[in-house]
């Protein structure tokens, strides 16, 4: 499928992110783990013994941390359409996203979690230039954003909560250099809270 | 609610964004359940393994009354860093497009502001007093100082930078749910403030993998 219409179709959108971990619902991404089996519309996780809690976050994590893979084979994948200093910036953003990830390994691990690996492949859209590779990217990064917030609560540590405020931090500044090179606003909103995806 | 495990680190499952006594009462029995079953605290750890707990169930009381001390000390910071803007701006030193951004910054923390200030009232708390220009060098010290657009971005970024270690602090320590999600999304904000503004003074826009605030 080609870019204009992954970006035209919210179905395919929406099953391209379900395949790795993120449920896109009423405009808002979330971890699918997080979505939790509450029935509940907030969807929150409420263990009752550290055991519990231990396995609620890592299922959360583990919900990032295939997004953040995703993302770094996204970046790999869209850095064969950069060139010059949008290759560079490609080429950190790989590693900041790799960091996230080790990151989110650790913690899960941790939490006596088992951190889930990089599938072999991604079903993604065709990126054939600069500015297909720079709006998925945009596309992944608002996804991101709007799944940590999402999951932010539902964590039951105050050091994971800090760590995913960092990382989502970290990710609304890429959309920002994201934007910017695609000659749109690169701060449009007071709250960043990820498009509707 | 789960307030601690075996190691005494506290925790606090965020439900509805309040603290419940029945929640609090269940977390107890099941603590006690668990404690008779050997499971969670074992013999002579029991007696200081609950002192956390106990302190945490407090904590968790107080939950609320922490939420309204965090969301008055940020909303002084964002009218502080408005007052900041609002000083800058009318220097003169800016060029046309960092005076643009300028203004467009200082809407966004008005914004902030705005929605703090509505969520500290819909908890019955009166608005915090309006901070002075003087307030500003209780968060970045050398408004009166600058000289040049190169002095006003570094000041700009010191200031940016405050907020973001301000708002990951409070990811620590605010109780509601929503809450944290504003802050969050405020964070962020405040996040791609800092990449224009790196970006207007030559520096690499997006230093760190994790945004702390920490410089």
């Amino acid at each position: 499928m080609d870019m204009d219409s992954f970006l035209r179709d919210p179905l395919s959108r929406r099953r391209f992110f379900a395949s790795s971990g993120v449920s896109i619902a009423g405009g808002s991404a979330m971890f699918l783990a997080a979505c939790g089996d509450d029935g509940g519309d907030t969807g929150r996780v409420v263990p009752t013994t550290p055991k519990e809690a231990d396995a609620a976050d890592v299922e959360i994590l583990n919900g990032a941390l295939d997004l953040e893979l995703m993302a770094i084979a996204a970046y790999k994948a869209g850095a064969a359409t950069l060139r010059g200093e949008l290759l560079q910036v490609g080429k950190l953003f790989i590693e900041q996203e790799q960091e996230h990830a080790d990151a989110l390994t650790t913690a899960i691990k941790e939490a006596r979690g088992t951190p889930n690996r990089a599938k072999s492949s991604y079903d993604f859209p065709q990126l054939r230039s600069e500015r297909d590779a720079l709006r998925f990217a945009v596309e992944l990064e608002n996804t991101a954003v709007a799944a940590y917030i999402d999951a932010l609560p539902k964590l039951t540590r105050n050091d994971l909560r800090g760590t995913a405020s960092a990382i989502v931090t970290n990710e609304a500044e890429h959309l920002s250099v994201l934007r910017g090179a695609l000659g749109l606003s690169p701060a449009p909103q007071a709250f960043v809270t990820g498009e509707a995806a | 609610m789960v307030p601690a495990d075996t190691t005494g680190e506290e925790r606090l499952v965020i439900v509805d964004g309040d603290a419940d006594s029945v929640q609090i009462a269940a977390f107890e029995r099941d603590r006690r359940e668990l404690i008779r079953r050997g499971l969670a605290f074992g013999g002579a750890v029991v007696a200081a393994a609950s002192i956390p707990v106990l302190l945490s169930v407090r904590n968790a009381f107080a939950a609320g009354e922490a939420d309204k001390t965090i969301l008055a000390d940020a909303i002084r910071l964002e009218r502080i860093a408005l007052l900041a803007y609002d000083k800058v701006i009318d220097t003169g030193l800016l060029s046309a497009g960092v005076q643009r951004f300028a203004k467009l910054i200082a809407a966004h923390e008005r914004e902030h502001a705005d929605a703090l200030t509505t969520a500290l009232t819909d908890l019955g708390q009166p608005r915090p007093a309006q901070p002075t220009v003087k307030d500003i060098a209780s968060v970045v010290k050398g408004i009166g100082d600058v000289k040049s657009q190169a002095d006003i971005l570094n000041f700009a970024i010191e200031l940016e930078t405050a907020e973001v270690a301000a708002y990951y602090d409070a990811q620590q320590k605010f109780y509601d749910a929503k809450l944290l999600q504003t802050a969050a999304s405020i964070m962020a904000s405040e996040g791609q403030h800092l990449v224009v503004l790196r970006q207007a003074s030559n520096k690499p826009p997006v230093p760190n993998a994790f945004e702390t605030g920490s410089k």
